[in-house]
């Protein structure tokens, strides 16, 4: 008969400080090297956000090749987490084609290796029934800084200038070295440049006053516009640790700085007053035909612009999944092309020639019904087309909705340019050279075709060109058309820059009668004139307003409110271009250019 | 003898359903809704009127408030804020409406608050606002500054930025919005030469108004963004805009060119919700914040039961005008459902529909579990909420990044941050 073994409280202790000290040992092995995988996964199923954080962290300076596409994958909502039918939560990461059922073969994120069942099957799943990874935007930094030093050596130029200028506005110590070795291999000019600052950037911090030296000379030449804060952080440091050298240094570099900046921003404002310009050009030549040649006072101008702007917007519709427009208590279906990728960005080259036919056929459509029945009353004129301009506007509405409508930006018109720290956006530049465009073409237009000689004899004397055979009526129709065609061309391109609504054409109507009354009404070289002066004066007064402002405290009585409101430079500066305009028409009430024709009635 | 049983149960019958019908005409309780139906406000307030007849249906449906129901009083404020006094006067002493839920914009709201003052009449204000007022006749459970904009510079400076730059429409809420945000700044710890946009100054060098401020309608925001780059260019800089409706279309497509992303200067908008961007490009605006005390990507079984039953609503509601399609729930409308909830709880403490005791009911602290979570009244007219912090997604949804739990809605806050 055996007895059963009864343990005694020593080998009880014992027992159990030998399974605690085997599991200290495994763990003692197990918590020096978590691999990138573990850390990631570890991560993804943290509930809070500095853990997280901490845990991304780590991986920082680890060569581990799956960190970045792990990374990529978390940040574009590919990573996932699984639960088990036991409860526990595994991360995973969907790999492979889709089949029928929308399910995908599933890689563990701590291991790598395919997520198996109970039975050691391997599991498929489908993106659409998991939860994925969240991710915030300090979270995103977290990832991008440990991507940083990955992307140090990525192909894309501008990849690499990004990555380096993050590591150097953190005047991140540890990856000082990284930068430096990078400098060492780095061809392109421009990464060279972002390498030099970012280094010296961070080398500010440096305990060394030598160092110190060295960078804020570095950043003089650089003339970098990100040290501006580092330097006058630098500038005090040093006035409180009173060491002359380097404030005088600190100081000269802020001055190579402050006079870049002063050429960044002139030519900034050089060019966005351009491209204002252009906008009001575009916005207005077709003003300058209707009103300036033909002498239509047509307040619908601006309808004309919104016909353009939402004819974009179908086009891009058609482009894409079609539309249905509620017309007059019918749906008129609009079947979609169903484009993706570079086909669909086409759509707005398209929609270029469309937003001109159909603003132009709207425009002949009105020239026949209301404006050639009053060609010699510019008031009832006035009114009718103000008139025609309301019924447009709650058309679009019934239409469209009183909502905007979305027109996205293709790909070729978002972005920018950065020459010199000076941007120009991509759509900013586009306007610029279609404006050139326009101008040229309805110059060849007006002076070297036919249909433009006759448009140039009817508007200089329509009774004369008449006599001689030219059928007015018709000529009048079409140079309605060109105008009215060149209005809609300007909607699409505003459609690029603000919103599409239906009341979109009140915001430019306005601006264009300006433009137009400035330059001289009939002449179309005086329009072109008076936008860019117009749109530059504007950029150039809300630039320099807010820099003058404490100097008009001087003004008796009124300096603080004249000092507050050269604050508001966006709204001061365009009472001043107003005011400008008036007085300039006191002395010149022809506008820029004066047309002369034998015309008696003028 | 069975003719007359007949006919005595058939008069019976006829008398008790003519005395039903007499009770149910008596037992309704006239409530107005003043929103803007037409104009510019109309884009946003109609769907505020939406949700207000949603809610009275359905409250109505479960037996309505102290057994009457709901019969609501629909005026147009027509975007026209001494029209909104008139309609005001109309309902309070035409009408008698019990209760009125209305007004968005702020300028709204101070022009009806005399007459609501005069008639003693009670108006529930749904839409985030400026503070600095305390009605007895107002019922505000719209978000006070510090129900939104404070929340939104604390998860600014957990994640570490440095420099704010304020930007907004031209008017009373952005301007004073800023204001009390320029005191919270420096109360942080933030130096003035980080707080961007300019400083206004009166005769004696007091700061009167922060910040940069553009027209509504204003389409160029070359300047702006470019002056924004150059903050931003030593890094952890960050953007709170108070820009309103179309406005933020020229300002994210122009934020956008000039290369600034969430990533690099984020910016936080107050007038952006999720009703907004059915006029809003989404995409130029991913990973942008938004700071509210609801989102309709709250995952609780009470908001998805909100959610849910106001899309079956619309889709069986024979409103005229209603529109069906693409709709989706915001912080103000839940607020607009949630004031309807809490004064239906103030006159079924108070046992009537007397202003003042609704009033004195309502200051008692009452609780209501409303999609956003649960929210309280307290003594001051405002209530305590939860606050949230989403990122946007390219569908016009808020991803929930942050919240803060139970904020007390405080209206006075100039002068409070030292």
């Amino acid at each position: 008969m055996s007895r059963t073994p009864v343990l005694s409280p020593v080998r009880t202790i014992f027992l159990i400080l030998a399974a605690a000290s085997v599991l200290l040992v495994s763990a003692l092995r197990a918590a020096p090297a978590p691999s990138a995988r573990q850390l990631v996964a570890e991560a993804a199923l943290a509930e809070d956000a500095a853990k997280k954080r901490e845990l991304i962290g780590r991986l920082m300076g680890q060569s581990d090749p799956a960190i970045a596409p792990l990374l990529e994958a978390w940040r574009t909502d590919a990573l996932f987490v699984f639960t088990a039918p036991d409860g526990a939560k595994i991360p995973v990461q969907l790999t492979g084609e889709k089949d029928p059922a929308g399910t995908q073969a599933a890689a563990r994120i701590d291991t790598g290796a395919p997520l198996a069942d109970a039975a050691g099957q391997p599991l498929r799943l489908a993106a659409s029934a998991l939860a994925a990874v969240e991710h915030t935007s300090s979270l995103r930094r977290a990832m991008k800084a440990v991507l940083d030093l990955a992307d140090l050596a990525a192909p894309a130029p501008a990849v690499r200038i990004k990555a380096i200028l993050t590591i150097g506005l953190a005047q991140d110590a540890e990856k000082l070295p990284a930068l430096v070795a990078r400098l060492g291999v780095e061809t392109d000019p421009g990464v060279i440049r972002a390498l030099r600052e970012s280094i010296a950037i961070a080398r500010l911090k440096d305990a060394d006053d030598a160092v110190k030296l060295t960078a804020l000379g570095e950043l003089r030449e650089l003339n970098s516009l990100a040290s501006t804060d580092f330097l006058t952080r630098a500038l005090k440091e040093a006035e409180t640790a009173e060491k002359p050298a380097l404030v005088k240094a600190a100081k000269d570099a802020l001055r190579a700085v402050e006079g870049h900046r002063s050429f960044v921003d002139f030519f900034g404002t050089l060019f966005r007053g351009v491209s204002l310009g252009s906008i009001l050009l575009i916005a207005a030549l077709g003003l300058a035909i209707t009103f300036g040649l033909m002498r239509v006072i047509n307040m619908a101008h601006g309808e004309m612009i919104a016909v353009g702007a939402y004819t974009t917007y179908l086009v891009q519709n058609i482009f894409g999944a079609g539309i249905t427009i509620p017309f007059f208590g019918f749906s008129l279906p609009i079947f979609g092309l169903n484009l993706t990728g570079a086909a669909y960005q086409w759509y707005f080259i398209a929609a270029l020639p469309l937003s001109f036919l159909a603003a132009a056929l709207v425009g002949i459509g009105l020239e026949r019904s209301v404006i050639r029945f009053l060609y010699r009353r510019p008031l009832e004129s006035l009114l009718a087309t103000w008139g025609v301009s309301l019924v447009m506007q709650q058309g679009l509405r019934l239409m469209f909705g009183a909502n905007n409508v979305q027109v996205s930006s293709p790909v070729y018109l978002s972005g920018n340019w950065t020459v010199n720290d000076i941007i120009f956006g991509w759509n900013r530049v586009f306007v610029v050279g279609f404006a050139i465009l326009i101008v040229f073409g309805m110059w060849l237009v007006l002076t070297k075709t036919p249909l433009g000689l006759l448009i140039r004899a009817s508007m200089q004397n329509r009774t004369m060109a008449s006599c001689m055979g030219v059928r007015t009526e018709r000529v009048n129709m079409l140079t309605f058309g060109l105008g009215s065609g060149l209005a809609g061309l300007a909607g699409a391109f505003l459609s690029q820059i603000g919103n599409v609504g239906p009341s979109l054409g009140q915001g430019y109507i306005i601006d264009s009668f300006m433009v137009v009354v400035v330059g001289g009404v009939g002449s179309i070289g005086g329009t072109i004139i008076s936008a860019f002066g117009i749109g530059g004066i504007d950029q150039v007064l809300q630039q320099y307003l807010p820099s003058i402002a404490p100097g008009l405290t001087w003004v008796p009585g009124i300096g603080s409110f004249l000092q507050n409101l050269a604050q508001d430079a966006a709204v001061f500066g365009k009472i001043l271009v107003l005011a400008g305009i008036i007085l300039f028409l006191q002395w010149r009430p022809a506008g820029l250019f004066v047309t002369r024709s034998r015309n008696l009635e003028d | 003898m069975s003719t007359s049983l007949r006919s005595l149960l058939t008069a019976g019958a006829l008398a008790a359903s003519a005395l039903a019908s007499g009770v149910s005409a008596a037992e309704t309780v006239k409530v107005g809704v003043l929103h803007s139906l037409s104009g510019t406000m109309a884009i946003s307030e109609t769907s505020l009127r939406d949700i207000l007849l949603f809610t009275f249906d359905e409250i109505n449906a479960k037996g309505g408030v102290l057994g009457k129901k709901i019969e609501p009083v629909v005026v147009d404020g027509a975007s026209n804020w001494p029209l909104f006094a008139e309609k005001a006067k109309q309902l309070l002493e035409q009408d008698k409406v019990a209760v009125t839920f209305g007004c968005w914009t702020s300028v709204s709201r101070k022009s009806v608050l005399p007459v609501f003052e005069k008639n003693n009449g009670l108006l529930f204000y749904p839409v985030q606002y400026e503070g600095e007022e305390e009605s007895q006749n107002v019922a505000y459970t719209a978000e006070a500054v510090n129900q939104q904009a404070t929340p939104a510079v604390d998860y600014y400076l957990a994640e570490g930025k440095k420099k704010f730059y304020l930007l907004g429409s031209d008017y009373v809420y952005p301007q004073t919005t800023n204001l009390v945000l320029l005191e919270y700044l420096l109360s942080k710890g933030v130096k003035l030469e980080n707080i961007g946009g300019g400083f206004r100054k009166d005769g004696s060098g007091k700061i009167i108004s922060a910040g940069k401020y553009t027209p509504f309608g204003h389409t160029d925001y070359q300047q702006i963004v470019a002056e924004i780059k150059q903050f931003a260019a030593s890094g952890d800089a960050c953007v709170i805009s108070t820009l309103n409706g179309d406005t933020n279309v020229p300002f994210f497509k122009e934020y956008a060119a000039s290369g600034l992303t969430a990533e690099t200067c984020p910016v936080v908008s107050f007038s952006i919700s999720e009703d907004e961007f059915r006029g809003l490009p989404a995409k130029q605006l991913v990973g942008q914040l938004g700071c509210w005390t609801y989102f309709q990507s709250i995952d609780t079984p009470a908001n998805k039961k909100f959610v849910a039953d106001f899309q079956a609503w619309l889709k069986k509601s024979n409103v005229p005008g209603l529109v069906k399609e693409g709709r989706v729930t915001c912080s103000p409308m839940v607020l607009s459902y949630v004031g309807v909830y809490l004064w239906k709880a103030a006159v079924e403490k108070a046992g009537s529909f007397d202003v003042d005791k609704v009033r004195a009911a309502y200051k008692s602290g009452l609780s209501f579990d409303g999609p956003g979570g649960k929210v309280t009244t307290q003594k001051n007219m405002h209530v305590t909420k939860n606050v949230y912090i989403g990122e946007t997604k390219a569908d016009g949804q808020f991803k929930i990044v942050k919240s803060f739990n139970n904020v007390y809605g405080e209206p006075w806050l100039k002068g409070k941050f030292k």
